[in-house]
């Protein structure tokens, strides 16, 4: 075989209905113009025609990529899953969620570069990779076991083995089940972890002894002292620990019973995670989604439980501990919800803050069993729970209102952004499109010099005039710039893939070697050999967004109708996460629309991209399966 | 750090070890220009739910049965006279495994690279100006050299 560099050079594909496996060269795939991670899990899904099937379909692939700078020094220890998600409502989109961990990288010395199961087995299964051997296994024995269960028992079974896993949650086809590895390192929005259960796909065990080429070690030594250095000065440096959010008085008697160690992805410098014991309930970890818990308690054992919880059940915490209980707690201070209506309506225990008398854990555990066991409403995430009480309850409809003021038009919570960039983002996205956008993030209104800062960064490749963005939400000129560039940057970073919290520009920015682009592009050449300068990387990135706007555009008819965001944020200032958004000017947000259309080249009436832009990227054959569909206009 | 000059080995904290695996990372990349964990001279085994992370490396014993086993002595597997180093000479070793088989630790500290057929095992990056590559790298300085006169 080629020797390849960076690329593991091999893409698997398990069938389960029929148990084959297939060995594909990732050169198959182009890996040089989609890179990995959503990219090259993009041009899989796209060689697979796009499958116009539901989540649960076995027809759904459900796509595991690692990128080429997986599994060697630096903040890169991280894949994307990419799949017809059952968590995207009204409608299941084809969307994206990365995570860590060992196994990325595991899954690269095994020899792959993707991984994608499609088809459905007939009794529960876990695919054993040992490098070249492949075999689906029996899992009857693992089935209903917590995710910690499951891994220890297979790292016992294959020791040196990283175990990507799904718990009774996703077993059971809770549309907010997480794909887990380790204790957090999660995908946790999309609930792949359902789509995992639908295949009866319980585990993916990956050991490999192989190896990474590099192209040019020397030079390659070079970039890691840059990255030892930026590690040291980075300003912004994340570790989280428990209880996140809480009060430092908490956190620091948390901290001095119970804080065992940093923790975090293989090959990385920054360890973000932390591994936390408390005595007879439990170790686990923390990263940030479920540092959200401590939002609504000041016992913080007590939410420790449901942290650990909700890793062994394998639940997507974004959802109960931010989304779920937000929505409840908005709708109660409104005087929608009233106290005696969450246990007789909504079947829940009503802690303090919705004015009742239990406690945070008996409302977390009550919650996290019932989504764990498959119990409709709650395991169908928030989205469809409001759906499911809209026209049964008498205040169903206002509820459904809240809803809509805290989620983007797909059904997921909406992350901090809080100007027009990031509103943009949300609308042409098929999720939050926080994945990767913690750039929006750096126009700290607080600190608008940091803002400014990190915004130099922006005037790197093609999108020159994208240096400012409007806190005040009342300039729209320029926003187009700053959306565009931020998706490609999106689609770049998920795609090397190279970690959102070492890479926002706040944190990874000193000029000139460590600018964005400029640094991506050369660690990217030195480890694969290939000429790769900052404008084609660029290139690469709005090839990418291309590819998955053309997805959208192929199996869900994706129009300009469809970019838009919920009614309340064209009617009111909407306030979440003590961050206020809007209102927004709905003539100007077309506008908006319109210029951002037209600088992606995309058509402008329909939202959708165009022969010549598609041809620009060497897209053509997508082009000509576009108008084939009659979706090229 | 500078270069290893007496009877030193490597010692690892294990309530610091965050089994980020960079030492391994760094030995591979500095000692076969690729990255392989598997092919690291160090080897951690991750421990996600407990924590305590393990790590094995050559302790650079003071009567090395390695050595002394190995068909090849003094050419294969030799001891630097200037810093006592046991070291494996890669182009000498046949891979036979004797000095694998020989080892007192478990798991043995030495091991045989598959593909070249040539035990390979950790000589604190002999003749390295920085001293062993892996320490200088570890970001949390949770792995450090001890001589053994300190003991």
């Amino acid at each position: 075989m080629k020797k390849t560099y960076g690329w593991a050079g091999n893409v698997l594909h398990v069938d389960l209905t029929n148990g084959k496996v297939e060995k594909i060269p990732t050169s198959d795939y182009k890996p040089e113009e989609f890179i990995g991670g959503v990219g090259l899990n993009a041009k899989i899904f796209w060689e697979l025609g796009c499958p116009e099937v539901g989540a649960y379909d076995p027809d759904n692939p459900l796509i595991i990529s690692a990128g080429p700078l997986t599994g060697i020094y630096g903040p890169f220890g991280r894949a994307e899953v990419g799949s017809i998600s059952p968590q995207c409502y009204p409608d299941e989109l084809y969307t994206y969620s990365g995570f860590g961990g060992m196994f990325p990288a595991e899954m690269k010395y095994a020899g792959y570069d993707s991984i994608f199961v499609t088809g459905k087995a007939e009794k529960p299964v876990f695919l054993s990779i040992v490098d070249d051997e492949v075999k689906v296994k029996d899992a009857n024995e693992l089935w209903g076991m917590d995710t910690f269960d499951t891994q220890q028992k297979l790292m016992t079974d294959e020791p040196g083995s990283s175990n990507l896993v799904i718990g009774p949650a996703g077993e059971n086809l809770s549309r907010i089940a997480v794909i887990l590895n380790e204790t957090e390192c999660a995908a946790g929005q999309g609930g792949f972890g359902a789509v995992m259960g639908s295949k009866n796909l319980k585990a993916i065990s990956a050991k490999g002894t192989g190896r990474i080429n590099i192209a040019d070690p020397n030079s390659f030594m070079d970039l890691i002292k840059l990255i030892v250095e930026e590690n040291k000065k980075s300003k912004t440096a994340v570790n989280f620990r428990a209880p996140l959010f809480a009060t430092p008085e908490i956190q620091n008697g948390f901290q001095d019973r119970y804080y065992k160690k940093q923790y975090g992805c293989y090959g990385c410098p920054q360890q973000c995670h932390s591994i936390h014991e408390v005595k007879d309930i439990g170790r686990g970890g923390l990263s940030c989604a479920n540092g959200f818990y401590w939002f609504f308690s000041d016992k913080p054992e007590d939410i420790w439980e449901a942290n650990i919880l909700s890793q062994k059940l394998g639940i997507n915490t974004f959802e109960t501990a931010l989304f779920f209980p937000h929505l409840l707690m908005a709708s109660y201070v409104r005087g929608i919800l009233k106290s005696n209506k969450v246990r007789d309506d909504l079947g829940l225990p009503v802690p303090r803050w919705l004015g009742g008398t239990d406690s945070n854990h008996e409302f977390l555990t009550v919650l996290l069993g019932k989504i764990a066991n498959g119990e409709k409403p709650y395991s169908e995430g928030t989205a469809r729970f409001i759906e499911y009480y809209k026209d049964k309850l008498e205040f169903g409809r206002e509820l459904m209102a809240v809803y809509k003021e805290l989620s983007t038009v797909n059904g997921y919570h909406v992350h901090y952004i809080n100007n027009l960039g990031g509103e943009l983002h949300k609308a042409v996205d098929t999720r939050d499109p926080y994945n990767s956008c913690h750039d929006y993030l750096n126009q700290d209104t607080e600190n608008p010099h940091i803002h400014n800062e990190a915004m130099d960064h922006f005037g790197l490749p093609t999108f020159e005039q994208s240096q400012t963005v409007d806190m005040n939400k009342t300039d729209y000129q320029r926003v187009d710039n700053t959306t565009a560039w931020v998706q490609d940057n999106q689609s770049l970073k998920n795609s090397l893939p190279v970690c959102e919290w070492f890479s926002t520009p706040k944190n990874f920015h000193n000029s000139p070697q460590m600018d964005l682009r400029v640094f991506e592009s050369r660690m990217l050449s030195v480890v694969t050999g290939l000429d790769i300068d900052t404008s084609s990387l660029a290139e690469t990135g709005e090839r990418i967004t291309n590819l998955l706007r053309a997805i959208m555009v192929k199996r869900e008819n994706r129009t300009r109708e469809s970019d838009t965001l919920n009614e309340p944020y064209f009617k009111k200032a909407v306030t979440m996460n003590m961050v206020q958004t809007g209102p927004i000017d709905k003539d100007k947000f077309e506008q908006l629309k319109d210029r951002f259309y037209q600088l992606r080249g995309w058509d402008v009436r329909t939202g959708q991209p165009t022969r010549a832009k598609l041809e620009e990227l060497g897209l053509n054959d997508v082009a000509d399966e576009l108008t084939k569909v009659g979706r090229l206009r | 750090m500078s270069m290893v000059k007496a009877r030193t080995h490597i010692i690892h904290d294990q309530n610091i070890c965050t089994a980020c695996g960079i030492c391994e990372l760094m030995c591979s990349l500095y000692h076969e220009d690729l990255y392989s964990p598997s092919l690291s001279r160090s080897q951690i085994v991750r421990q996600p739910f407990t924590a305590d992370h393990e790590y094995y490396v050559c302790q650079q014993c003071e009567s090395p049965k390695c050595y002394e086993a190995c068909p090849l002595k003094d050419a294969a597997i030799c001891i630097d006279s200037a810093t006592g180093i046991v070291y494996i000479n890669g182009e000498e070793c046949t891979g036979c495994g004797e000095c694998v088989n020989a080892c007192p630790f478990d798991p043995p500290r030495i091991n045989i690279n598959v593909k070249s057929d040539v035990a390979f095992k950790c000589d604190l990056c002999r003749g390295r100006e920085d001293g062993p590559i892996c320490i200088e790298y570890c970001p949390f300085q949770a792995i450090k050299l001890e001589s053994k006169d300190e003991r």
